[in-house]
């Protein structure tokens, strides 16, 4: 559960950063990052990149999609099983 | 850490050369002037196997890693002056085939790959549109789903290759409410109705590489044509980018070592004051100059490659590469127009025509200013 936590915690200080500097300052865990105007063709190749960075993992091509990056809660989602998955 | 390149990429590297400078270099000036892509060279390059480099020999291609892919295209900067022609290659390669590769279906694969490989068929990519460029999510054209078919509407500007395209992978949001995940990819055939080169534009550089605005008026298309998934548009996108920022300009490597060597060969040879001009500390610092940037983006764009082998995502790398590499061919241009001095400012020098040309570099696949910017908030800033 810390981990979950911790994985949550670094992806929502993240996602809130960039919604900062659209203007966004509160942002809910289920938040569509599309809808709210967070996401754009910047923030998808960042947010990459600091997942990559941050937990160790690959990310590849074909899982650049929004059911994976929808909200915090889904980014959350896809790093746990990427992790579950390395785990094993 | 070896930076070396293995005996079969440096026999590689130099049959490329050897091949460019036989048979690209025809004509420059007159088809530059004329705005004149050579048909005839880019069927030779797919003969040599070019536009081939990076997909797997089931699909025809060769089958190289992207540092092997890296090092012909630099050859091929190097070796071929038709800085266009390398450009349009450029252009399919990596918004054409990756993408197709990448996403498509292997029904897609067999049926679009081996043609785009061996020259057949020409590839674009279609995703700027007149109010939508750097944002390039926030495009305006539309896709309907209509049963098992995509009605396409909207318009696409600055589409290289556009005029001679068979194969256009085309950027359409599915549903505009959902904003940049609505984005999704398809490839649309040549002669499609509804699809149309609507206006023919000119530009300063790469003239010899066409450039169009795209009309696309209730263009549809089958529901195999769907490129990758529905909303899935981003994830095509996002993979062609990062090939394309790191590769795109590995041409300009060559085309940095051809202007150094050049510069320096006129500068021992050209003689004012009762001296070869190299003897000039100016001049001298000029070339020495040359010779570092040169060195300087050899490394960070092979650095670039070398991540993306590894399986990472190298954002920060590629557009370190991107934003360096095109500024300091600008730069050693410049430079090699002021060692040449009267001579490099006109045209059958052809070193005027490279300044155009790698303007271009600090525009196309995210401006300069952008990937300082990705850089930058990558920093926290």
């Amino acid at each position: 559960m810390e981990q979950t936590s911790t994985t949550k915690d670094q992806i929502r200080q993240f996602i809130l950063q960039s919604a900062q500097r659209k203007g966004v300052s509160t942002l809910g865990d289920d938040e569509s990052l599309s809808q709210n105007g967070v996401m754009d063709s910047l923030v998808i190749f960042r947010l990459v990149s600091f997942l990559e960075d941050t937990f160790n993992i690959r990310v590849a091509d074909e899982e650049i999609v929004d059911e994976n990056f929808q909200s915090v809660n889904g980014i959350e989602k896809f790093v746990e099983s990427k992790l579950a998955k390395k785990a094993n | 850490m070896d930076f070396s390149w293995t005996e079969e990429q440096n026999a590689f590297r130099q049959s490329v050369i050897k091949f460019a400078r036989q048979e690209l270099n025809n004509n420059l000036i007159e088809r530059d002037r004329n705005q004149e892509f050579s048909r005839q060279a880019w069927n030779k390059c797919a003969e040599f196997g070019i536009q081939g480099l990076p997909i797997p020999q089931p699909y025809g291609g060769g089958g190289s890693d992207i540092l092997t892919t890296v090092c012909a295209l630099e050859a091929l900067g190097y070796g071929c002056r038709d800085n266009g022609l390398v450009f349009s290659i450029n252009a399919h390669m990596w918004s054409a085939e990756i993408p197709i590769l990448n996403h498509g279906t292997e029904a897609q694969k067999q049926y679009y790959l081996p043609k785009l490989v061996n020259g057949e068929w020409i590839g674009i990519q279609g995703m700027t549109e007149p109010m939508s460029g750097s944002d390039a999510y926030s495009l305006r054209t539309r896709a309907e789903k209509r049963g098992d078919r995509y009605i396409l509407n909207g318009s696409k500007t600055f589409i290289s290759n556009a005029p001679i395209a068979d194969v256009f992978i085309i950027f359409a949001n599915l549903d505009p409410e959902m904003k940049p995940a609505g984005v999704t990819a398809f490839v649309v055939d040549k002669g499609t109705p509804g699809l149309s080169v609507s206006r023919k534009l000119e530009k300063m550089g790469l003239r010899t590489s066409p450039i169009a605005e795209l009309a696309i008026t209730d263009c549809e298309i089958p529901a195999e044509n769907l490129l990758g998934k529905e909303y899935g548009g981003q994830a095509v996108f996002t993979s062609a980018m990062e090939w394309e920022r790191i590769c795109i300009l590995a041409n300009h490597l060559g085309l940095m070592q051809r202007l150094l060597e050049t510069s320096a060969r006129y500068a021992s040879q050209r003689q004012q004051f009762g001296q070869p001009i190299d003897k000039f500390p100016a001049v001298a610092t000029r070339i020495a100059e040359m010779d570092i940037r040169l060195e300087t983006s050899r490394l960070v764009l092979y650095k670039a490659a070398w991540l993306k082998k590894t399986g990472r995502h190298p954002l920060r790398e590629a557009s370190i590469a991107k934003a360096y590499v095109s500024e300091a061919c600008v730069q050693t241009c410049l430079d090699a127009i002021k060692i040449h001095g009267g001579y490099g400012y006109m045209t059958e020098y052809e070193i005027e025509r490279d300044l155009r040309d790698a303007i271009g570099g600090t525009i196309y696949s995210g401006t300069s200013d952008i990937h300082k910017m990705i850089l930058a908030s990558l920093q926290g800033v």
